[in-house]
């Protein structure tokens, strides 16, 4: 018998906890551990941060779906990896604190044969004095966050309604942020709310981004081929905030909010403030900050991590100039280096280094969005993890791992715009690969025939499409499993 | 800096007809369909 544990229960560790589950034998045991008793559908969060959608319609409990599943589930938090045993364990095995409100506090250990590590980001409001729920700016990161933004929102909307001029700013808070995407999807559903409100004339709408360019949304930006040209997504981004009258701050590293002011730096030095009356900044992300002691219990949590927290696994972590990153530098199995019974996926992985290229001020503050993992590359990691398991459980250690490198697998990639089922809009993207591999295509980095973009109604059907198809997965409703990651 | 206003207001916008097809139900009905076969094709690929 074997024992797989997951530590996390987002889009990545969910996927691979229900495909271990489907194909170990019943004499296997599938532990999950996660401090959050709901899965939350992360892209909706940006519907539910307008008022367009419930927290209840983009989460749903885990507990009864592991036990139909025949999971074990721990609502703890994940704090140690003794990825050795030591003195007291034969076996390696995981520390845990429980999150569950039965045994709050409580501290427990669980061994394993092979462990997924999938927590996923900390959202580091820190990192930036005065961003953040408990600062002065709101956040769609989680479903209690946007339901917080969406009802300031409401505050604002209120205002412009009795003839208040009001300046709304999304964007990012920090100068390393990524899931610009998401920021940008957040501007253009608030832009859309102040138009079907009535009261867009006295808005201004202020995207604040640490991006070199509009379009670059962490991945370096894309080429399209429309219509016999080539065409960029800085092009087609700049078009459709001129055409939704939406400012533009680029390039920026945001020092520190104050109530209704923003203090930020811009890559040419300069520093400026902002002045604001509703801001949603997201936070950047860390590693879910565990530790990890070997068999004598010394510290080897900067072996098994990068200094950011995330997961060192099978990656080319040798620093280097950006003229000599490779797409082959990027993971494929997520097998962390000496300990082949540890995976580390989804963003709780480390990346090798930026896929924009990053710049740095004149004063040495770096700006450069970090590497955004989306829901697909996530749940394909998840999935590539778990087949290299069930392999190992059945054939052995020296069964091949299965891959899922970001430099050879796409992603699909739709920003709403705006929702309504007859006045959404939505900008459907795909690229492929997600890591430019410059080596294979020269001319962009990426496969021009799949790389792709536009902008319509459509992709709002599409994005509600998703919403649906997905928490039908993540239910594991009959047939889950033949929905695509 | 205001480089990004300035190529905010360069850049070009859509015309009178684009902009009514991102919102006709019999186009978008058929550009549904063209981007979800696009979105398996690119899935396949990437799940190959």
């Amino acid at each position: 018998m074997a024992r797989v544990v997951v530590l996390g229960a987002g889009i990545s560790g969910h996927t691979a906890s229900l495909h271990l589950r489907r194909r170990l034998g019943k004499e296997h045991e599938v532990v999950v551990v996660s401090p959050n008793s709901k899965w939350n559908w992360i892209p909706s969060n940006i519907w539910v941060g307008v008022g367009k959608m419930t927290t209840e319609q983009v989460t749903f409990p885990l507990a009864p779906i592991y036990r139909r599943q025949h999971i074990t589930f721990h609502q703890a938090l994940a704090v140690a990896i003794h990825p050795e045993g030591d003195d007291a364990h034969t076996s390696p095995y995981v520390d845990i604190t429980y999150t569950d409100p039965a045994r709050s506090g409580q501290h427990g250990e669980l061994t394993y044969d092979y462990l997924i590590n999938a927590t996923g980001p900390k959202l580091n409001f820190a990192a930036t004095p005065g961003l953040g729920p408990d600062g002065h700016t709101v956040s769609v990161c989680t479903p209690g966050h946007a339901v917080a933004a969406a009802a300031q929102l409401g505050d604002v909307i209120a205002r412009l309604r009795a003839g208040q001029r009001q300046t709304l700013v999304v964007g990012v808070g920090h100068g390393t942020c990524t899931c610009e995407g998401a920021a940008f999807e957040y501007a253009f559903n608030v832009e859309h709310e102040l138009r079907q409100a009535g009261v867009r004339d006295l808005a201004d709408v202020v995207y604040l981004t640490n991006e070199f360019a509009l379009g670059d949304f962490g991945v370096g930006g894309m080429t399209f081929t429309q219509q016999g040209f080539q065409t960029t997504s800085k092009l087609w981004t700049e078009s459709l905030f001129r055409e939704r009258g939406v400012r533009a701050i680029l390039q920026a590293h945001v020092e520190r909010v104050e109530p209704g002011l923003i203090h930020y730096e811009q890559l040419d030095g300069t520093r400026n403030t902002l002045a604001f009356d509703f801001a949603m900044l997201l936070p950047p992300f860390r590693g879910a900050d565990m530790t990890a002691f070997d068999a004598a219990g010394q510290d080897i949590t900067a072996t098994m991590f990068a200094p950011s927290g995330f997961m060192k696994v099978d990656a080319d972590y040798t620093p280097k100039p950006y003229a000599q990153w490779r797409a082959g530098d990027w993971p494929a199995t997520y097998q962390v280096p000496g300990y082949p019974n540890v995976f580390g996926v989804g963003i709780a992985f480390a990346p090798p280094h930026q896929i924009s290229e990053p710049h740095t001020s004149p004063h040495g503050t770096l700006i450069a969005p970090a590497p955004p993992r989306t829901g697909m590359p996530s749940g394909m990691m998840g999935k590539a993890v778990a087949l290299t398991i069930t392999d190992r459980v059945r054939q052995g250690a020296q069964a091949h791992a299965h891959t899922a490198s970001m430099a050879t697998m796409g992603a699909a990639c739709v920003a709403s715009a705006g929702t309504g089922v007859r006045t959404g809009t939505a900008a459907a993207m795909t690229m492929y690969p997600v890591v430019p591999d410059f080596e294979r295509y020269p001319a962009t980095g990426r496969n021009a025939a799949d790389t792709y973009g536009e902008i319509g109604l459509s992709g709002h059907w599409l994005k509600a499409l998703l919403h649906y198809l997905f928490i039908y997965k993540a239910k594991a409703r009959p047939g889950w499993f033949l929905i695509p990651e | 800096m205001d480089t990004a206003d300035a190529a905010i207001a360069a850049a070009p916008l859509p015309t009178a007809k684009t902009v009514r097809d991102r919102t006709n139900l019999a186009v978008q009905a058929w550009r549904f369909t063209a981007i979800n076969l696009r979105m398996v094709k690119m899935i396949r690929k990437g799940h190959g």
